[in-house]
């Protein structure tokens, strides 16, 4: 058995009686909705249309939120339909970002996930969806695709049919009659701004949008595009429902304090660890216990993030292993335990034993700084984030963030000539390293996707850019490369002050990157 | 789309609803606690919506548990609905659950509109209510009671407790609706609405946009998408893109008010290509009566009829429609060859839309209506019916007799042709000193904020010697409400009684609405003497309020009202609700008793398990009905109009030697001649025409900043102001931006969100803009659900939905209404009224309206000539001022254009025309006392 849905927009006439009886049937909480209707006008006088198209969660054969969803309180059920179980989530919002059809939303009553589960409290008892039955024109056809006698599997096969996003390869178990490309790829309209034909537009509070460090930027930007510039040849959306930016500073700032924890030890390991460089304090008490330190931090700033903080160790006993959430939680225990045996190592004044732990520690760490592009490559609804080279760029920004840590701390804490010169390489090389992979690798490098490109615009030369070329590239590459470039013998000024720009470079970079991401309209 | 044939699979096939045999006990898992599997079981019980008029189904599910209403689907047993809804029925929740509304009878405690309220009793409110009306019917003052219904929600309760009193005190909202297209298809057929058979139409024209609005939008829409599913085409004439414009196959956007002309130029069409139903024609229109006028020396034969037709409309070309209406003459050959081609499958449909917007819109439906004669498919299947044929009163026992007393204040002598009562010049009325009013009922009526020049009702409203008492009986706070004496707290869907039936297809069906909660105690063994023991707070059911009103007006049975209020079953007792409609079902609904029985059920409790009952399918070409021969020994037959008369009675019409019952005018055929526009001073207007409507193009200038406003398009998901308590319904659409074409944003130099300020002709509102290529450029558009305001900070207003306003009288007759802000979440038991994001509450458009009274109809015509501007740097989002000496000035004016009664025989009214809570047949009389 295949539980699908059809919608059929020869018949279905926009009147929101699916999203009503929807929040009704599951007390959908304001602010956010588990089905729409999207409203999409084209044309121009008198040749003018408006096309409404119901979005919901697609049940996909290949669920990306299942995949991604690290305590399984997403899953699949044999009949097909995906459901979830609040009672399970920890809100990690991780869903939210692999679904690439903002099916998904934080229920602000029980701060975890929700979205269409095709009412399955009601097919248990063999009842049709309620957004089904209320349908005055019978648009929503509910059914098993496994039957071939079913109207659903007979429409499926006599009619031409579409579905969201066939790239994404998720394979959506609801299909479309007559829908609009304009209105099934939000990408090919006019996105409204404040307001729409009757509406203004959601801007539910249950997001983390503020960042201090950077008043402002947080607010999901209006596009290069503006409804201002009806153009009689665009589409517009005319309705449609907000949806939240679910990843917001706390995540920023942990993939920042994640690279220092990482990039720290990394750095000893490659200096003290290859030979490089002779041990010094800075290498052994810095990079160990401001990775220790950074690493708290990190772990304190992922489950701060959680919408359900009290259940962050279900991560560990209850692992869904096709998670990179699950298996970065781990990976982070791991290279704490090495972190921690090291300190342990060094307490006890066990040099070859800590000197041997730099080996799988830095292991450790570099898992640790890459994890995430594997977890953000999970994240099919982020274009963006999709980015082959991001393992790679992390590994970068990891190198530079420690060097640059440990540069700064040198001037506190002993260590040597060779040392300093050492961060001074990993520095100025991260540095170039990383603007060629940001900027050639996942900027200027032609897109796969629109969505990429217009994340990538939004950087490049939308509502980002100053923060991207002034703080990013200008403080955060030019300034430092500059200093290290062209005021030779390492004085520590230049060190501080380079490792500083440095540092606040890609702490910015990591934010803008993150928004970007999710900037870009699902739906 | 080829038809599916489905087959039986039991396993995966769900159904839609659980078989009615288990309605009494259904089990159902909480879908809060799913995966966990929590059983809950409910008792599900039909009852209708209370939201727009079309009476849909709806079925509660009761907690059994808690008693609580846990959610309403649609009633599958519903022959109108069928078990479907439109957002506003699930919505209904909301409404039951609100926060924010009335739960005790309250009374003013401060003077009107200072906001002081007191709680009071039930028992106060009856005992001053009832000495009140019942000194007034001592002293014979049968004027001075007045029930002002908005919403009737009912078919004929009030018409018997008013005429049980002896009152003629019926007001209603039919002016400010649909008393064009009331007035257009009444001079046509007698019955003054259209029953359009969507479902088997070959082609269906709808001047509406029942595919997102009006009643009957879901019945409608279900089967206007049925017939399209099966191949039929679409045309819907709008100036705006509506919802069911972007649906259809041709959308036609008329210049506002030329909708006539478009209509005779399809008409014209189809006459020159010979392409009418000319038998259809010969039998059932009144071309002898239509020849005489239009070619008196003709020799009065059915060809020299069609010859005169045909030069009469000559002049309509499609190059003439398409000057005046900005529709391409090809686009209306074409649709017009496509309704001609549909024959007798043509289904068309008008209510409000351009028949309301203009003066002369009564026209728009008699055109329309036009159509459907030429095509023959009046009363057909798949074509137009009158809406009586689909619509089933049912009558109550003992029938009060018919009041003996005209109210002028209702039916004033001005507008003999109006449809109905002249509800929106009320104040204008009572400040020229036509009468005042001792004791007013206003009912889920909001006239403040709905009707055109609310800021003269304010001014009435305030003043008590204009009217004496006044109780708004509401669910919730309105505009109006803040105004009253008593704001009294009446039951939603799903707290009270009322008997329905509406012409939603070619059938007709009745539903019954009931307070599911009392039905379920009930059922559970729990007796409940009066609905309001099982709803919320105090909250009453009207239908035993007028019982106990009555009761107290007349305790001794001296006045006559009293007896009927005694049970039919009980002699001399109180009558019950539940004895009142047991009689109707045992009594006047054909079908029903045996239906009940054959389950082995009471009538009553047939209607109690299902809510509703279909007592007719499939009717058509009624007025082909063969007059009883028994009737027919001795009657006459008029050899020149062919009337079949008994006893000085008509009693049908003789066809090609057949008698007939006909329709139901005066000579029982289709009028295209009226005699009745030809006697009541309209000759010019004797047959369906183009009357230039106030807005026509040519009294709008753009180079001084004019525009036409079209203030009247709904939302699918609002109905007027009562949809206020929803919060799922005003999440989706809260704002009402005025649309204007790119074109027209460039002429004024304004952007998307840019404020306008909007001049009519006695003040001016505050807008924003939103641009569109969804209306025709020169005019603009605005929502009328929205801009709803309060003037408490917490109370006067659903705060889901009202702005905090501030209103000021800053001279004499010079209103300010300022918004202090906008929609503000609040604190309540429902943790989502700390959630509401929105914060615009729109713009009231109204306010600043004047009356426009068209002479004939009555119909208030909505459309403005609009001056715009920039907003200047003083002026503030959803500001609003008006000059009430200017609108006073304005209602004279159009007062000027009437030509008032008598008609023949010092008649009031025509006599053949429907009048609501009609009066004794005296007092049609002028020479009679008015008593007024």
């Amino acid at each position: 058995m295949k539980f699908g849905f059809l919608i059929d927009h020869r018949k279905c006439i926009g009147c929101h009686a699916c999203s009503v009886a929807c929040k009704e049937e599951h007390q959908v909480p304001l602010g956010v909705y588990r089905t729409w209707v999207k409203y999409v006008e084209k044309g121009a006088f008198p040749n003018t249309r408006r096309h409404f198209t119901v979005l919901r969660c697609n049940h996909c054969e290949d669920a990306p939120c299942v995949t991604i969803c690290p305590v399984s309180a997403l899953y699949k059920r044999s009949d097909g339909i995906v459901d979830f179980n609040s009672n399970t989530c920890i809100g990690c919002k991780a869903c939210m970002q692999a679904c690439p059809y903002d099916a998904l939303y934080i229920d602000p009553n029980s701060n975890t996930a929700a979205k269409c589960n095709f009412c399955a409290h009601r097919v248990e008892v063999g009842l049709q969806p309620s957004c089904q039955i209320v349908c005055p024109t019978q648009a929503i056809v509910s059914g098993d695709l496994d039957d071939p006698t079913s109207l659903i599997s007979y429409l499926t096969a006599r009619e031409p049919i579409r579905v969201r996003k066939p790239e994404k390869g998720t394979k959506p178990q609801l299909s479309y009659i007559d829908a609009d490309e304009s209105s099934l790829t939000p990408g090919a309209t006019i996105q409204p701004q404040e307001f729409g034909m009757w509406s203004q537009i959601t801007n539910p509070h249950i997001t983390d949008l503020s960042m201090p460090l950077f008043p402002g930027t947080m607010t999901v930007p209006s596009g290069p595009d503006l409804l201002q510039d009806l153009s009689a040849e665009a589409g517009r959306t005319v309705y449609n429902v907000g949806h939240a930016v679910p990843w917001g500073q706390k995540v920023s700032l942990y993939i920042w304090t994640k690279s220092l924890a990482a990039g720290a030890f990394l750095v000893s390991t490659l200096g003290v660890g290859a030979g490089l460089v002779p041990d010094s304090p800075l290498l052994t008490w810095g990079a160990l216990l401001l990775a220790l330190l950074f690493l708290g931090i990190t772990s304190a700033l992922l489950i701060l993030d959680l919408k359900r903080p009290e259940r962050f160790y279900t991560i560990l006993l209850r692992p869904q292993w096709r998670s990179w959430l699950t298996i970065g939680a781990y990976i982070l225990v791991v290279y704490g335990a090495l972190l921690g045996l090291s300190f342990l190592a060094a307490l006890f004044g066990a040099t070859s034993f800590r000197h041997f732990l730099l080996w799988p520690g830095g292991l450790g760490a570099i898992l640790a700084s890459i994890y995430t592009g594997f977890l953000f490559g999970q994240a099919k609804g982020r274009d963006l984030w999709l980015s082959p080279a991001l393992p790679v760029h992390l590994l970068v920004q990891a190198l530079v963030a420690g060097a640059a840590l440990l540069a700064i701390f040198s001037v506190v804490i002993p260590s040597n000539l060779a040392t300093t010169v050492l961060l001074h390489n990993i520095v100025l090389w991260g540095l170039l390293a990383n603007v060629f992979i940001m900027l050639v690798g996942e900027l200027w490098m032609p897109h796969g996707t629109q969505d990429a490109a217009q994340a990538a615009r939004l950087i490049l030369r939308g509502v980002y850019s100053r923060l991207f070329w002034g703080m990013v590239i200008g403080v955060g590459h030019v300034l430092p490369v500059l200093l290290l470039l062209l005021i030779p013998g390492a004085p520590i000024g230049v060190t501080f002050l380079a490792g500083l720009c440095a540092l606040a470079g890609l702490l910015v970079f990591e934010h803008i990157w993150l928004i970007a991401g999710q900037t870009v309209p699902l739906s | 789309m080829p038809p599916f044939t489905p087959s039986s699979h039991a396993a995966g096939v769900l159904t839609n609803y659980p078989p009615v045999e288990r309605w009494d006990d259904w089990t159902e898992y909480d879908p809060a606690t799913w995966p966990r599997k929590v059983a809950r079981k409910y008792m599900l019980v039909p009852t209708i919506c209370f939201n727009c008029e079309a009476a849909c189904g709806l079925l509660a599910y009761v907690d059994k548990q808690d008693l609580s209403i846990r959610k309403f689907e649609g009633n599958p047993e519903h022959p109108g609905s069928r078990g479907r809804n439109c957002a506003k029925g699930p919505a209904t929740i909301n409404q039951v659950n609100d926060p924010e509304r009335i739960l005790y009878p309250l009374k003013r405690s401060g003077p009107r509109g200072s906001g002081q309220w007191e709680r009071t009793t039930w028992d106060e409110v009856l005992d001053t209510f009832s000495s009140r009306i019942r000194q007034a019917l001592v002293e014979n003052r049968r004027t001075e009671v007045m029930y002002h219904v908005g919403r009737p929600g009912h078919d004929g309760y009030m018409d018997r407790v008013l005429q049980s009193w002896g009152v003629d005190g019926h007001n209603s909202h039919t002016n400010v609706c649909s008393s064009s297209a009331r007035l257009g298809y009444a001079l046509w057929q007698g019955a003054d609405r259209p029953s359009p058979d969507h479902s088997n139409a070959r082609f269906i024209l709808l001047i509406s946009a029942h595919l997102e609005t009006g009643h009957y939008f879901n019945p409608h829409a279900q089967r206007i998408i049925e017939a399209k599913a099966a191949g039929s085409k679409i045309a819907v004439i709008d100036t705006r893109l509506s919802n069911t414009a972007s649906m259809a196959d041709y959308w036609l956007s008329t210049w506002p008010g030329s909708e006539a002309a478009l209509l005779l130029a399809m008409a014209n069409v189809i006459l020159q290509e010979e392409r009418y139903n000319r038998e259809f024609l010969r039998c059932w229109v009144n071309w002898a009566e239509t020849l005489r006028v239009l070619r008196p020396d003709a020799e009065n034969t059915f060809d020299n009829f069609l010859e005169a037709l045909k030069a009469h409309y000559a002049t309509y070309t499609p190059a003439y429609a398409e000057r005046e209406t900005g529709v391409a003459a090809a686009l209306i050959v074409q649709v017009a060859r496509e309704i001609a081609a549909a024959g007798t499958a043509f289904a068309a449909h008008v209510w409000r839309s351009a028949a309301s917007g203009n003066e002369g819109g009564w026209q728009v439906a008699r055109c329309l209506e036009f159509l459907s004669v030429l095509t023959g498919s009046v009363g057909t299947r798949g074509g137009t019916s009158p809406n009586t044929w689909d619509k089933f009163v049912a009558a109550p026992f003992k029938r009060p007799a018919p009041q003996n007393v005209w109210n002028e204040l209702l039916y004033p002598q001005e507008y003999p042709l109006s449809f109905h009562e002249m509800s929106f010049l009320l104040p204008h009325f009572l400040k020229s000193g036509r009468g005042r009013v001792d004791t007013y009922f206003t009912r889920v009526y909001n006239p403040v904020w709905t009707n055109p020049d609310g800021a003269t009702w304010i001014e009435v409203l305030k003043d008590d010697k204009l009217i004496g008492l006044h109780a708004a009986l509401t669910p919730v706070w309105s505009e109006t409400a803040w105004f009253a004496d008593y704001v009294l707290p009446m039951g939603t869907a799903a707290e009270r009684h009322d008997l329905m039936s509406q012409e939603t297809q070619a059938g007709s069906w009745i539903g019954f609405r009931q307070p599911v909660l009392r039905v379920v105690r009930e059922k559970l063994g729990q007796p409940v003497r009066f609905t309001y023991e099982a709803n919320p707070g105090e909250v009453w059911e009207e239908d035993e309020f007028w019982i106990e009103l009555s009761w107290r007006i007349d305790p001794d049975g001296s006045l006559g009202v009293r007896q009927h209020f005694e049970s039919p079953y009980r002699p001399g007792e109180k009558l019950t609700i539940d004895e009142y409609y047991q009689w109707i079902f045992e009594n006047s609904v054909p079908g029903l008793p045996e239906a009940a029985a054959a389950q082995g059920l009471t009538p009553l409790a047939y209607m109690r398990k299902y809510g509703a009952f279909a007592v007719k399918r499939d009717v058509y070409n009624l007025h082909d009905t063969p007059v009883d021969p028994a009737h027919l020994a001795g009657a006459e037959i008029d050899p020149a109009t062919h009337l079949v008369r008994q006893q000085g009675q008509v009693i049908g019409v003789e066809i090609d030697g057949k008698v007939v019952t006909g329709f139901a005018t005066p000579s029982r055929k289709l009028e295209l001649f009226s005699q009745t526009l030809h006697d009541w001073h309209w000759p010019e207007h004797a047959l369906p025409g183009y009357i230039k409507s106030h807005v026509h193009r040519d009294h709008i200038d753009h180079a001084k900043g004019e525009y036409v406003l079209l203030p009247t398009f709904r939302l699918p998901t609002l109905i007027h102001t009562r949809a206020g308590n929803s919060k799922w319904l005003y999440e989706i659409s809260h704002t009402n931006p005025l649309w204007l074409h790119p074109r027209d944003a460039e002429r004024l130099g304004v952007d998307l969100g840019s404020l306008l300020k909007v001049h009519t002709e006695t003040g001016y509102f505050v807008i924003r803009v939103w641009i569109t290529e969804a209306i025709r450029p020169g005019v603009v558009a605005c929502s009328h659900h929205l801009g709803r305001w309060r003037l408490d900070k917490d109370i006067g207003g659903d705060r889901w939905s009202t702005a905090l306003a501030d209103l000021q009288e800053v001279g004499p007759g010079q209103w300010r209404l300022r918004q202090v802000h906008g929609i503000e979440p609040f604190h309540s038991v429902d943790p989502d009224s700390d959630r509401v994001w929105w914060k615009d509450a729109g713009v009231h458009q109204n306010l600043t309206f004047p009356v426009h009274p068209d002479p004939v109809s009555g119909m208030h015509c909505w459309h403005q000539k609009v001056r715009i501007e920039r907003a200047g740097p003083e002026d503030r989002y959803g500001d609003v001022f008006v000059d009430t000496n200017k609108s006073f000035q304005v209602y004279e004016q159009w007062l000027q254009k009437t030509r008032p009664a008598p008609g023949p025989d010092g008649l009031r009214r025509p006599l053949w025309f429907a009048r609501a809570v009609r009066p004794s047949n005296e007092v049609y009389r002028i020479t009679s006392t008015p008593a007024s």
